[in-house]
């Protein structure tokens, strides 16, 4: 479970985040709404331990995953990219860019991915390590309807497999509305609209 | 032109001396690239990479050490390595390894600042990237490195030119002694001074060559990344 209090941070300054109680249950996903500049990131960097809070405190189970924003391709193949730093078998990252549409293009640099490619690169890089939470940072801001789609059934599986939390932002209600049970909508760093049911 | 015809009359007359010196050269700048890329590189990853306190302060001393001139370097190393110095007893004024001492001292600077400066450019989307992948902090720090490895590569480079151009410190600490510690160089500065000027530049473009060399070498052991 996943539980924040008083979780606040400035900039100089200026709040720009203030989270007063928000609780995840184990194997929920929470979509994270909200326009530019409403503290979606420095929420997601804080939980990910990139930035420290300035006051309040939270507790999430470990490991803990994170999506940047926006992905770096290191250098290499795809496969050799999914498999960094992990012992798992090259088949086993082979099926996980098959299941993202990505199969035809293992063999490829990493570098020379679009950005909706690389935006789903980057979650396989993810979803072949286990984990207690994963915090995806706009993950499919790059993608196209069917890249979207794949991302929600690959987060659908790899949720019910590892029985997790996902703590997600997004500006597309339609893909919170497909992989999250509950969504915040945040302005101005604060939580305007409380947690609501979204399937 | 006269001075290219006797360089390479110099080259193909296979001198032994000429080779015996192109030997001391290229042992003193490997040794000493190596040995400050190994102290540097990390060093300058972590600084590149990592917040903490006195990080500001300690870059504006690698940032002096990095104008260091080589004649003070060569007399702080033969202060440290005379006679009568704290080193005295190591034996090893006017010999190669002591030329090597100075010229880390020279080239370590170097490669940490440059590689720092190189790291923190490229290093944010990586780190966050690898954190996010719960990777631990030395793979983050060797993954920096590897991404950054085509930039890096200048810098080994800078750090094999600095090593291989120099001449104060090496004069002061090696001597220039024949079949012994002289280098390119100090061979260059005794012909100048002897007034061979056109034999002195016929070393000069074999130092150049030898420079050259190198760099293609090193280009087709680290590719640019588009090309990886």
């Amino acid at each position: 479970m996943i539980k924040i209090e008083n979780v606040k941070k400035y900039y100089k300054e200026r709040c720009v985040l203030d989270i007063e109680s928000l609780t995840v249950e184990q194997g929920e996903t929470l979509a994270i709404l909200g326009a530019n500049g409403s503290g979606k990131t420095t929420l997601l960097r804080i939980l990910a331990g990139l930035l420290k809070a300035d006051e309040g405190s939270f507790e999430l189970p470990a490991p803990v995953l994170y999506l940047p924003q926006q992905s770096y391709a290191f250098a290499g193949n795809l496969v050799r990219n999914v498999l960094m730093g992990t012992k798992a078998a090259a088949g086993e990252a082979e099926q996980l860019l098959d299941s993202m549409g990505l199969g035809a293009l293992k063999e490829k640099k990493a570098a020379s991915l679009s950005g909706g490619e690389l935006q789903r690169l980057a979650l396989c890089r993810l979803l072949i390590r286990p984990a207690k939470v994963l915090l995806l940072d706009e993950p499919t801001a790059a993608c196209d309807a069917q890249g979207t789609a794949l991302i929600a059934e690959a987060l659908a599986d790899y949720q019910q497999k590892e029985g997790c939390s996902i703590l997600l932002s997004t500006h597309e209600k339609e893909f919170a509305t497909a992989c999250a049970h509950h969504s915040i909508t945040l302005r101005d760093g604060k939580i305007e609209k409380e947690q609501e049911e979204v399937c | 032109m006269e001075s290219v015809k006797q360089a390479f009359e110099l080259l193909f007359s296979l001198d032994k001396e000429l080779f015996q010196i192109i030997g001391v050269t290229m042992r003193m700048s490997f040794f000493s690239t190596l040995i400050s890329c190994l102290i540097g590189l990390p060093l300058g990853a972590l600084l590149g990479t990592k917040r903490f306190k006195g990080k500001s302060f300690i870059l504006k001393i690698v940032h002096t050490l990095m104008g260091l001139p080589p004649v003070v370097a060569g007399l702080f190393v033969y202060a440290l390595f005379t006679h009568y110095g704290p080193l005295g007893q190591l034996n090893m004024l006017f010999t190669v390894r002591v030329m090597v001492v100075a010229q880390c001292i020279l080239i370590t600077p170097v490669v940490i600042g440059l590689s720092a400066s190189i790291v923190r450019d490229r290093s944010k989307p990586v780190i966050e990237t690898a954190r996010g992948m719960g990777l631990s902090n030395t793979k983050v720090l060797g993954l920096c490195l590897r991404e950054s490895r085509a930039s890096l590569l200048s810098v080994v480079l800078n750090a094999f030119g600095r090593s291989i151009a120099e001449v104060g410190a090496v004069s002061i600490v090696g001597g220039n002694i024949q079949w012994k510690t002289r280098v390119m160089t100090t061979a260059i500065m005794l012909e100048t001074n002897k007034g061979r000027f056109s034999f002195a530049l016929a070393l000069g473009l074999i130092l150049l060559m030898i420079a050259f060399i190198v760099n293609i070498l090193a280009s087709f052991i680290v590719k640019e990344p588009a090309d990886d």
